[in-house]
């Protein structure tokens, strides 16, 4: 273009990639910011709210932490299956299943006590979770279907499950019509650990921990990166690829699945429509800035869960409507996108003469 | 040695024998990196003539006709049309200069059909009709004796077919030079007949053929004139009135020169390695070879003709269609797909070290763990650590640089890359070792080390080489198997000289008595 | 009487495809192109939302069609920025799209949500709508319907019966072939993608402007990756894709019909239909070697040359 030609370099940049979160994020907000003053609110006020929304008191750092805590364990599963460039984004509908699957642990067996009911939650989660990922794993190994409309899908056959599930059999009688489950019983609510952190938090670090002893310390999670990384070389050198599609599918499930319980245990206390939020778009997002770097998924979650309290925030204090986090959303990744240009490729000026 | 007089039908070509060139290369030169791919390059192309460019792979036949047809420029030296100079910024501005290239790799679109191919691109009305396309494809084809439907879809065509396409993409543009690069490897023996017509007839309508060849058969048949190519620079040229006979030809083409002399006693007892009886299918021809530990066998033969399939057979990565496969005593089936890790295993080092053997954004230990996980590993976990001490080991041993472990495989340059995937595979003390193309793309010394390696795995081991270096087989290999279309010519050992001296002739396909 | 109960019902069906035949082709001509673009959700409620604006705004739907064709098309362009200039990978950039889309819609229309706007009105087409049968159903519809019966034959001729139709494929089949023979793929795209993106912002239009008259949140509800999926149906023939429309549109006429009679089957399973239908179409598809049929330089982006 123009004066300049596009090379590719000979080793792609490596400390470009917060670099270009930065400048990403920063173009993102002016553009949002535009957005706002669009629809005639104050442009320096709604970034001063959406920073102080999230993390400016010690209260929006705990909203935050709360909501880092889904698109952690979201972002995890995701980041595992973009390595091995399968692009799941069932992430809701498996988050959507896992909720099912706790809500029908605990209507199951209501009396139970915690140390009983809690795991049993996790585990029907994440089997549910899991299932309904190995589906679309199935799918594309066996008929090639390719796995992208196949989630996609399920997303929304999930939610409109939960929504069967809470409009029609597991529907309290006793809450005059709104489609909810009956309350959950103390047993079957995470206790918090610190202020309102809930043993959410403690999950998430054992599941980071495991995670990660087990991509660098096991055979299995080896393979995972390399065959992942060039399935050429993954078929020279006799990986497993096959059973590791369905592999990292599942794990994704489940770790969804575990988003799903928590939330339903924790932010509402029942099953209702609105556990649904999004975060398995905002773990998309987020595993596809920080890639499967773990303390980097941890960074960036934490960012944009701070991103969706700050909005919150401006909801509150200045009427901007929800969607208005979508908009930021969609503007980090594609920036994030465009600004990957420059790890791989660099300009170099024409010289004269040439054509 | 069975020579026949070449059939050369052309009926017009005293028409052309004096006029003056179409097109000129003057002192062209080009060089990618440290490789001189052509130097001071001189040569003249006459209308209605057929120059054929013979020379081993790499000799810089194919940069050399790149230049002309406006892929990239030259470094130095100019390119002269109807004696006037001219400079190409791409290939559409040789196609407008009256240049035009026929691929290996054909660009065709191959959902559309023979008349839409021709015709991309080409100005004209908005409204298209696919009858009348048809209709002007089809008298062109006949013009030029091409046999083609102009209705066909191009995905459904035998490479003959498609070959005409392209021919007729430039025919349709009035090209007055086609040039074709190694045109008859994708062609059976008739499609190939079929071509030398056309060519003929369109060199009898005053067209430039320039025709890139290995094979001395072909070339003798249908060219005009000859040039060689030799390690970037033209060393002989021969005119239609002086053209001598194949076994000249052949030396002259392939020339030799020693790097290493090798002192390697041969196998007393053979405890057989690799056994193929009867190998077929997948262009594959009744493959018979034994290979014992102790030894080298070197397969040579120009690329294509079937080295890839049967190495995939031997290394795991395509089932046997017909005949006797047998590893380490064990038949195909048995052997994989669990093959032994360590000690009774097979080695495979593949050509293409960038994107098979390694994984290139991984660092070292990663990439050395590829294939040698399982040793590192104990029920299913894996020490790093270990396998980082190890990898320093080899990387030291092997002399790879730069010796950081955790740098990535991409910062290593093509040698050292090598010298890593072989301490790899080394390491695993394999009974059999699969090297395709080794030296490719190295320089000298690299190209020393490595074979220094493989003569020293092979009193270990079976080695099964794959070359397309002749020279490369002659240093290394106990025997010489030339394989030719999906089969071998010959297999002898590299003592009989009778033989050797045959061996440029036999790659070309040509028997031995 | 049987009449009267079919007559109805097919004449909805048309009514209900109509947008998802609109953005199908829309996302069709892109793709033939060779450019993924997973944005269609996002594109085409932006579009349904300016078509409201606009016509709101000045009276006029066609306008608003006008408008909503091009709002599409430009974040279309965005799309197009990301993977020609920056070469983004294209899966992640719709997906990106969609989300920033469907944000966009959904936050400048809030001020809008139930407000009740001029649209499109059905008229009966002289001659043609006297026809027994065929004509009651074809023919007794709003004037976007009738554009949506000469869209698939316009595809067709341009695609298969024009040079710059068959530069377009060239595009999106071997682009390397394309530019060797002299055309410029990159920009060929770059038109594609645009056209495209105005087809399936029509389409949103269409559920703003004539199927309802009015805005409100989530308009689209998942038409657009239908139309995804149905691109892939089609085999990328703009026949197959009336097909596959009209059968969408016939499962949300039949589920809406089953709520409203009361059916005792909740609505939410009802509504999975769509989607459960997707995946089986994907099936069949898949069965038949789907896949093979794409354009073959699909989703994969234009290097630059070295």
């Amino acid at each position: 273009m123009m004066g300049y030609r596009v090379v590719k370099r000979q080793e792609p940049l490596n400390w470009g990639s917060f670099f270009i979160f930065l400048v990403a994020l920063v173009l993102s907000l002016s553009l949002s910011g535009a957005m706002l003053a669009v629809q005639g609110k104050p442009f320096l006020k709604g970034l001063y709210l959406l920073w102080d929304g999230g993390f400016g008191q010690l209260y929006a750092l705990e909203d935050t932490l709360l909501k880092t805590i889904p698109i952690f364990l979201c972002a995890l599963g995701v980041a595992v299956c973009f390595r091995m460039q399968i692009w799941n984004i069932g992430a809701e509908g498996q988050f959507a299943l896992g909720a099912v699957g706790a809500t029908w642990a605990v209507l199951t067996f209501p009396a139970a006590p915690a140390w009983v009911l809690i795991p049993l939650m996790l585990v029907c989660g994440a089997v549910a979770g899991g299932l309904w990922a190995l589906v679309p794993a199935l799918l594309r190994l066996r008929l090639g279907m390719n796995e992208i409309i196949t989630t996609l899908m399920f997303n929304y056959i999930g939610i409109l499950l939960l929504q069967y599930m809470v409009y029609g059999p597991w529907k309290d009688p006793a809450s005059f019509g709104f489609p909810m489950t009956p309350m959950f019983p103390v047993a079957a609510v995470f206790a918090p650990v610190v202020g309102r952190i809930h043993w959410g938090i403690v999950l998430c670090a054992v599941v980071a921990v495991a995670l990660w002893f087990f991509l660098y310390r096991t055979r299995l999670g080896f393979e995972l990166l390399a065959g992942g990384e060039n399935p050429r070389a993954a078929r020279y050198a006799r990986m497993p690829y096959n059973f590791l599609v369905v592999f990292v599918l599942v794990l994704c499930g489940a770790l969804a699945g575990w988003a799903g319980v928590l939330e339903t245990s924790t932010t509402l206390g029942r099953l209702q429509s609105n556990v649904m939020a999004g975060y398995g778009f905002t773990a998309i997002v987020v595993a596809w800035l920080a890639r499967l770097r773990i303390p980097t998924i941890a960074v960036f979650s934490f960012l944009l869960a701070g991103l969706r309290v700050g909005v919150e925030n401006l909801q509150l204090e200045l009427q901007v409507p929800a969607a208005f986090g979508g908009i930021i959303e969609g503007l980090i990744l594609l920036t994030v996108l465009a600004g990957q240009f420059f790890v791989w490729f660099t300009l170099q000026p024409r010289s004269k003469g040439e054509d | 040695m069975t020579e026949q007089k070449p059939l050369n039908k052309r009926t017009a070509r005293d028409r052309y024998t004096h006029l003056p060139p179409v097109v000129r290369l003057e002192g062209i030169s080009k060089s990618f990196g440290r490789v001189r791919a052509n130097h001071d390059i001189t040569l003249d192309i006459r209308p209605g003539m057929i120059k054929a460019l013979l020379g081993e792979n790499g000799a810089g036949k194919s940069t050399l006709m790149s230049i002309l047809s406006g892929r990239f420029p030259q470094d130095s030296g100019t390119i002269y049309i109807d004696g006037a100079p001219v400079r190409f910024t791409s290939p559409a501005d040789a196609l407008t200069a009256g240049i035009g290239m026929v691929y290996q790799h054909f660009m065709l679109v191959e959902s559309m059909t023979v008349a839409e191919n021709v015709m991309l691109g080409q100005r004209g009305g908005f409204l298209l009709s696919p009858r009348r396309m048809e209709e002007t494809v089809a008298r062109l084809a006949e013009k030029y004796g091409l046999e083609i439907s102009p209705s066909a879809p191009v995905s459904g065509l035998s490479m003959g077919e498609k070959q005409r396409v392209e021919i007729l993409k430039l025919l349709y543009r009035d090209s007055r030079v086609l040039i074709f690069d190694e045109p008859t490897a994708v062609l059976t023996p008739s499609e190939t007949e079929q071509l030398f017509e056309a060519l003929w007839r369109m060199a009898d309508q005053g067209k430039s053929i320039v025709f890139i060849s290995h094979k001395l058969q072909e070339v003798l048949s249908v060219a005009d004139e000859i040039a060689i190519l030799r390690r970037g620079e033209i060393v002989d040229e021969f005119h239609e009135s002086d053209v001598p006979n194949q076994k000249v030809l052949a030396n002259r083409m392939v020339g030799r020169d020693v790097v290493l002399s090798v002192d390697a006693p041969p196998v007393a007892v053979c405890e057989k390695v690799l056994e193929i009886e009867g190998l077929g299918g997948d262009g594959l021809d009744d493959i018979r070879l034994a290979l014992c530990r102790g030894e080298i066998v070197a397969v040579a033969g120009v690329a294509g003709n079937g080295q890839k399939e049967l190495v995939e057979v031997v290394c795991g990565l395509r089932r046997p269609a017909a005949g006797r496969v047998e590893i380490l005593g064990r038949p195909w089936n048995a052997f994989y797909p669990h093959p032994p890790r360590r000690g009774r295993s097979l080695a495979y080092i593949p050509e293409d070290r960038q994107g098979l053997a390694t994984c290139k954004y991984l660092d070292l230990v990663d990439n050395f763990l590829l294939t040698t996980r399982h040793a590192f590993s104990r029920r299913g976990l894996l020490d790093r650590a270990q396998a980082e001490d190890v990898t320093r080991r080899i990387v030291q041993e092997y002399n790879v640089q730069p010796g950081h472990v955790d740098a990535p495989a991409r910062a290593l340059s093509g040698g050292n890359l090598q010298k890593l995937v072989i301490g790899r595979e080394f390491f695993r003390e394999p009974a059999i070792i699969v090297a395709e193309n080794p030296t490719q793309g190295l320089d000298i010394s690299a190209t020393e080390e490595v074979w220094n390696r493989l003569l020293e795995a092979r009193s270990g081991a079976g080695i099964l080489l794959i070359t397309s270096e002749l020279n490369e087989a002659l240093q290394l290999a106990d025997r010489i198997a030339v394989m030719y279309r999906g089969r071998f010519v010959d297999v002898f050992p590299r003592t009989d000289e009778k033989k050797v001296e045959a061996i440029g002739l036999m790659m070309a396909g040509v028997q031995p008595e | 009487m049987y009449a009267e109960l079919v007559i109805p019902v097919l004449a909805a069906t048309i009514q209900a495809g109509t947008p998802i035949l609109f953005a199908t082709l829309g996302e069709m001509f892109t793709e033939r192109a060779g450019v993924l673009n997973l944005g269609v959700e996002g594109m085409m409620i932006l579009g349904a939302f300016f078509g409201f604006l606009f016509t709101h705004w000045t009276g006029n739907p066609w306008i608003g069609v006008l408008m909503a064709g091009t709002a599409a098309g430009m974040l279309g362009l965005l799309h197009g920025l990301v993977c020609q200039v920056f070469l983004g990978s294209q899966v992640v950039s719709g997906l990106a799209l969609t989300i920033l889309g469907v944000g966009l819609a959904d936050y400048l229309g809030t001020p809008y949500v139930g407000v009740i706007t001029e649209g499109f009105t059905p008229f009966a087409v002289p001659v043609l709508s006297s026809i027994p049968l065929a004509g009651d159903i074809f023919f007794r519809h709003d004037a976007l319907v009738y554009l949506s019966y000469v869209m698939p034959l316009l595809f067709w001729f341009f695609i298969c019966r024009t040079r710059a139709g068959m530069a377009l494929r060239s595009a999106g089949e071997n682009p390397a072939a394309s530019a060797a023979v002299g055309l410029n793929p990159v920009r060929l795209r770059w038109m594609a993608i645009f056209a495209g993106g105005f087809l399936v912002g029509v389409g949103g239009a269409y559920l703003s402007l004539a199927y309802t008259h009015l805005w409100t949140n989530n308009m689209t509800a998942g038409r657009g990756w239908i139309a995804v999926a149905l691109v892939i149906f089609a085999f990328w023939r703009p026949g197959r894709a009336v097909l596959g429309a009209y059968l969408f549109g016939g499962v949300m006429v039949f589920q809406l019909r089953l709520q409203a009679m009361g059916a005792t089957l909740p609505s939410s399973l009802l509504l999975m239909l769509p989607y459960a239908l997707t995946v089986v179409v994907l099936l069949v598809s898949s069965l038949r070697g789907g896949g093979g049929n794409a354009p073959a330089a699909l989703g994969v982006n234009i290097e630059p040359d070295e």
